[in-house]
């Protein structure tokens, strides 16, 4: 596979040493800075290139119209949304992937057709809402396109739904309880699946019930 | 119509007099505050410091409710950016950006922007220009 990062920041470093690990890719590292691309060049090597990742014709200088897959890491959003689309519309490149640096642009890239963002601050996110007992509802994927997204709500001591069965709670709209995983592992459900405190639950949800299905999932918040 | 230009350079600033002496509710937004004194004293809309790729700027500039908005800042990637959100994210109804590089802007014209180059412009008017001479 041929894959092009534009970045050479510590993301682009980081993901450049991983991939020539790889056997089989091709990687090219592309890299705004003069001298950090030297720095680079000296570290590791002929497959970092100094140039501007949007610019069409660099890319089409470094073979993007054959690249499978193109990521753009740097800290600029504007520059990493342009050159996923450049890369999309202009060079066909299967799949890209782009860094969000400010997390409120993360709808408008996914609605502009890059194929995967990564999301710095939307991991941490993540990670804190995982670790807060308030927060008992992780957002794992949004679904692209739509007001829908997948969440992971634990089953806690207290909640209105430990012991009874899916079909006998009454969810808002559209939610779909799409696996249960408990003691025993995960499941697909059916309505006579009875939740367990402790069971975790996959669902696709729209957000806007976010709060209603953590509150019958999840239960009460502690010490609200 | 409210107008919203992103970028007060020499196009940003001439375009907002014009507009504003034609009558038209003028925000023009920079980075650089700088950048107003390119502005003539009499000139009348509200000008803010901010950029134009951030939501909070765009949004206490008034973009929900704007007509019209106009990406001049100096990179075409921050120009493209704002312009994408003015259209797909907040529904402005005419969006016009400048693309220095003519390839990137043929490509997001293609993509549904409206935009122009004022490179591709320069090269039209200096190559007439060589052969009117001639």
């Amino acid at each position: 596979m041929y894959i092009i990062v534009v970045g050479g920041g510590a993301v682009g470093y980081g993901l450049a040493l991983e991939l020539q690990q790889m056997p089989d890719h091709e990687v090219t590292i592309v890299e705004l800075s003069g001298s950090r691309t030297s720095q680079l060049r000296a570290e590791i090597g002929e497959m970092v290139v100094h140039g501007d990742g949007s610019e069409i014709a660099f890319l089409e200088g470094v073979g993007a119209g054959r690249a499978d897959l193109l990521i753009a890491v740097t800290a600029d959003d504007g520059a990493n949304l342009i050159t996923c689309q450049v890369a999309k519309h202009w060079f066909n490149v299967k799949r890209t992937i782009a860094r969000v640096n400010d997390p409120r642009n993360e709808a408008l890239f996914l609605r502009l057709g890059v194929d995967s963002i990564v999301s710095a601050a939307g991991a941490v996110m993540a990670q804190i809402e995982a670790t807060l007992p308030e927060h008992t509802i992780i957002p794992l994927m949004a679904l692209e396109g739509t007001r829908l997204h997948v969440v992971d709500i634990r089953v806690q001591e207290g909640s209105p739904a430990a012991g009874r069965r899916l079909r006998d709670l009454e969810f808002p709209p559209e939610v779909l309880v799409s696996v249960v995983i408990g003691k025993q592992g995960a499941n697909v459900p059916s309505g006579d699946t009875v939740l367990q405190v402790g069971d975790e639950v996959i669902a696709v949800i729209p957000r806007e019930s976010d709060a209603a299905v953590r509150k019958m999932i999840a239960g009460p918040i502690e010490g609200a | 119509m409210r107008i919203l230009i992103m970028g007060c350079g020499r196009v940003g600033a001439g375009l907002a007099t014009q507009l504003a002496d034609e009558g038209h509710e003028i925000t023009v937004l920079d980075t650089d505050s700088f950048a107003f004194n390119r502005l003539l004293p009499k000139f009348s809309g509200r000008r803010l410091v901010g950029s134009g790729t951030d939501d909070r700027m765009l949004i206490e500039a008034g973009i929900e409710g704007t007509d019209c908005f106009i990406a001049l800042a100096s990179g075409d990637n921050r120009n493209i950016l704002a312009s994408q959100k003015a259209k797909e994210m907040y529904g402005v109804k005419t969006v016009v950006t400048r693309v220095k590089d003519p390839l990137r802007s043929e490509l997001f014209a293609r993509l549904g922007l409206h935009t122009f180059s004022p490179t591709k412009v320069g090269v039209t008017l200096a190559h007439e220009a060589i052969f009117q001479g001639a």
